[in-house]
């Protein structure tokens, strides 16, 4: 049993963590503008790596570089919106996606020129798993998993209980009436693209200090959080938190059944059954 | 270089740039016609490339087939794969909006990779196939390389007939106008969703007889061999630039990217080693850049698509 | 007794100020106008009825009000005040509210939460402002945290209405918003109106049902073909026996 909990369970609710934090930007940016944003991953990569020139530059401590690269790639979102997405919001939205994903490639090439493809670390030395009661966790696993609930939470309480949390959620419902409630679907959209941002970069960070930071990493999770976003129920932040965890558990425990290499496959996997079973997800989102 | 190597050299870009021109016919099959976002181009490409290898190709301990079929059935072989492989995604998918469909290709691409990075009894482990044949390959380099070249075009032209041929015929007709209207067309009694599974699967096939075509060339294949990213994307760009729902569109862009890509490296090559390989990102990222200004100043691409057909 | 005043004098005037004025109004949504020439008034603390066949343009002509279709020519005036043209968000700021025929509430929202969008432009919302809500529809208080969506269609009117009503609109104009009801809400509905009306909000509404909004309201137009066919009080309409004919199937 405990051997369920500290191989699996703990590694999946840590890269579950990961996955909901990056699915959320995505249900949100499906939810409220409509579209696939295939370069959610590599936003995480460039967030991770900001912290990393942080840590490296000006000698902070990863976890106090975190709270900056968050914002950073928060203003980086808005602007990637005004320079690439914005401009094709009244045409097809596959316009859009398409786009998104020639800034993912732009991202990634971003990182790649300044950083250069080797795998990087933000602190190096082995860090021991130390036991609470039989549970055996590294100290940075559990800031993950603290941090992660901690940012969703705060997310969720905006949503339901602020002015402009219902105003997104208005947007994400019913967005000609919510113009017609005088909602600035403008600033509802850069609100969006400020969390999507800062909780990417906040998943990539993880991403990072638990495993090790490649220039390729955010792109390999993001098949993950898209099936996560969709599994919770497109639009659906507490789907996308539930479909992340469910499916990073799920990735750990595929090891028991398929060989390990296959772990990245069960997102696909978990992708195809949702839409051939329950398109709309667990919460019941939107099935664009 | 001397003349033999220009040569040589010219071959080389004139085959690539047919299996380029050939992956984006298949593509415009896709998007063009049916407004179909395949992100997985390189996995289908794939698919057909291993295939045809492992069909024509000597036996090899520890390896699956190695039939030593003739390439036009491992070409043949190559489609039918991956026509094999797109059918069971598109009937998945293509009940939703396009954005599900560009996930789910991520997704078989990512698969298809791992697989066969994985399976060594497939793909031949590190090693990968080797010893691929083709037509006339028993002559002399040179003449062999420039028989490929010629096959390469003629293949490419036969399917840039075919595909303008069915533009005009009825089942283009009937794609276009699914495509314009979708409502009014379904309300009119076309199967909409049978047509884009057709338009899909036969890009599909399209895209790995491109692989096979590919592998035979090569005649060795390795899975390190194809970056799939940069494949996918180049085609990509090379079907927006040159025009989406326009075959001409697609061998404009076709050529005109690969000129770019291609004289870009040349000149990165000649830089200093240290920044040679941050070069080819820098490269990566205008490719990147290049397809916003299109989509942006001119998103129908240089040919638009021809109206009123 | 002193003598009236003269017509053209400065009480007289705003004593008589229509609220809105839609003069010769021609338009549609792109190339092809839909309306071809449109005129009609709203008096404060009045309702109007705009009743016709279809494809007369009803909707289209109350949708020009708010901003939602390209007015080719012609003026629209609220509360003397040129709007032709705006937007429509800045014509909510001039006290304009308007609750669409389909899709009018936000239905993964609380009836609440409906509300508190509804007043949205204001920073913050007192208590007292849901409670006069609730007070015109008593039904929904005690649903006041269910979700709009999982409400019947003629509560869920109440719910679009109620929002329409948050910003306390001076203008309030509803598109069919009887489409689909039972008789009962129908009724409902009407009575809603004449309460609102009471409040001192000005409304304008197309309805399908002409008889029954003919019978309710202070004053109606008579639309067909994008123009204006006949207007007149709700009874002189109701019986005109041509009318009746024509557009009331007898």
């Amino acid at each position: 049993m405990m051997e369920l909990v500290n191989f699996y369970l703990v590694p999946g609710l840590i890269l579950g963590s990961i996955y909901a934090l990056g699915a959320i930007g995505i249900t949100l940016i499906f939810g409220i503008m409509r579209f696939a944003h295939f370069a959610h991953g590599d936003m995480a990569t460039l967030g991770a790596y900001l912290a990393l020139g942080l840590t490296t530059t000006l000698s902070l401590s990863p976890w106090a570089a975190l709270p900056v690269a968050m914002a950073g790639t928060a203003l980086l979102a808005i602007l990637l919106d005004r320079l690439f997405y914005h401009h094709l919001q009244n045409r097809p939205k596959i316009l859009t996606v398409m786009a998104s994903l020639g800034v993912a490639l732009m991202l990634r090439s971003v990182v790649q020129v300044l950083w250069g493809v080797d795998p990087q670390v933000y602190t190096t030395g082995i860090v021991r798993a130390e036991s609470f009661a039989g549970v055996m966790v590294r100290p940075r696993e559990i800031a993950t998993f603290a941090t992660a609930v901690g940012l969703m939470v705060v997310l969720v309480l905006f949503l339901r209980h602020t002015r402009w949390g219902k105003a997104m959620r208005a947007m994400s419902d019913n967005p000609d009436l919510a113009r017609l409630c005088g909602i600035d679907n403008e600033a509802v959209v850069r609100l969006t693209w400020l969390i999507a941002g800062a909780l990417a970069a906040a998943a990539g960070f993880f991403l990072g200090i638990n495993t090790e930071l490649n220039t390729m990493m955010g792109w390999s999770a993001l098949l993950a959080m898209f099936a996560a976003a969709i599994l919770g129920g497109v639009g659906r932040v507490e789907g996308a938190v539930v479909g992340g965890l469910l499916i990073g558990v799920i990735e750990e425990l595929s090891v028991l059944v398929l060989p390990s290499q296959y772990k990245m496959a069960t997102a696909f996997v978990i992708l195809v059954a949702i839409l051939l079973f329950r398109p709309q997800g667990i919460f019941q989102g939107k099935v664009l | 270089m001397d003349t033999v190597g220009l040569l040589n050299y010219a071959i080389f870009m004139g085959v690539l740039i047919g299996i380029y021109a050939l992956l984006t016919l298949g593509l415009n099959v896709q998007w063009g016609y049916a407004g179909l976002f395949n992100a997985g181009v390189a996995g289908f490409f794939a698919v057909g490339a291993y295939l045809s290898a492992l069909l024509t190709a000597p036996p090899a301990p520890d390896r699956i087939m190695g039939w030593q079929l003739p390439t036009a059935v491992g070409w043949l072989g190559a489609m039918v794969a991956a026509a094999a492989i797109a059918w069971p995604i598109g009937k998945v998918t293509l009940r939703f909006r396009s954005d599900y469909l560009a996930i789910a290709t991520i997704g078989i691409a990512e698969v298809i990779r791992l697989v066969l990075r994985t399976e060594d009894t497939l793909s031949g482990g590190v090693r990968g196939i080797t010893q691929v044949p083709r037509p006339f390959g028993d002559l002399p380099y040179e003449w062999s390389q420039l028989i490929y070249l010629a096959l390469t075009w003629a293949l490419v032209l036969l399917v840039f007939w075919g595909l303008e041929r069915q533009l005009t015929a009825p089942w283009g007709r009937m794609m276009r106008a699914i495509r314009e209207n979708e409502t009014a067309a379904a309300a009119m009694g076309k199967h909409v969703a049978a047509r884009r599974l057709e338009a899909f699967v036969l890009g599909s096939a399209i895209m790995g007889l491109a692989g096979a075509v590919y592998v035979h060339f090569m005649r060795a294949i390795t899975p390190e061999a194809i970056d799939p990213m940069m494949v996918t994307f180049l085609v990509w760009i090379m079907l927006i630039l040159g025009g989406s729902g326009n075959n001409r569109g697609a061998l404009l862009g076709t050529l005109l990217i690969w000129v770019i890509w291609s004289a870009s490296e040349l000149l990165t090559d000649r830089l200093p080693a240290e920044v040679a390989t941050q070069a080819k990102y820098v490269r990566v990222f205008v490719i990147g850049l290049l397809l916003q200004l299109v989509l942006r100043w001119r998103p129908e691409g240089i040919l638009p698509e021809p109206a009123g057909r | 007794m002193n003598p009236p005043p003269l017509p053209n004098s400065p009480t007289v005037a705003k004593a008589h100020q229509p609220l809105l004025i839609m003069h010769e109004v021609r338009g549609g949504y792109g190339d092809a106008d839909i309306l071809h020439g449109v005129s009609l008034t709203v008096n404060p603390q009045e309702i109007v009825v705009i009743v016709g066949p279809n494809g007369a343009g009803k909707s289209t002509a109350m949708k020009a009000v708010f901003g939602l279709v390209k007015v080719r020519s012609g003026t629209i005036l609220l509360a003397g005040e040129e709007i032709t043209g705006w937007r429509p968000d800045a014509i909510v700021r001039r006290g304009v509210s308007f609750v669409p025929q389909v899709r009018n509430v936000f239905a993964e929202m609380t009836v609440q939460e409906n509300l508190e969008m509804g007043a949205f432009l204001s920073r913050s919302v007192r208590e007292e402002e849901f409670e006069r809500i609730y007070a015109l529809f008593p039904d929904l208080k005690a649903k006041r945290h269910a979700l709009a969506g999982s409400l019947s269609g003629g509560q869920r009117q109440m719910v679009a209405i109620g929002r329409a009503l948050m910003l306390q609109p001076k203008l309030l104009l509803l598109d069919e918003p009887t489409a689909g009801l039972s008789p009962k809400y129908m009724e409902q509905i009407f009575q809603i109106c004449r309460n609102v009306r009471d409040t001192g909000v000005a409304i304008l509404l197309v309805e399908q049902h002409a008889k029954q909004a003919l019978a309710f309201c202070d004053r109606g137009y008579v639309l067909a073909t994008g123009t204006n066919r006949y207007e007149g009080t709700g009874q002189q309409l109701l019986n005109d026996p041509e009318i009746a004919q024509m557009f009331l199937g007898g």
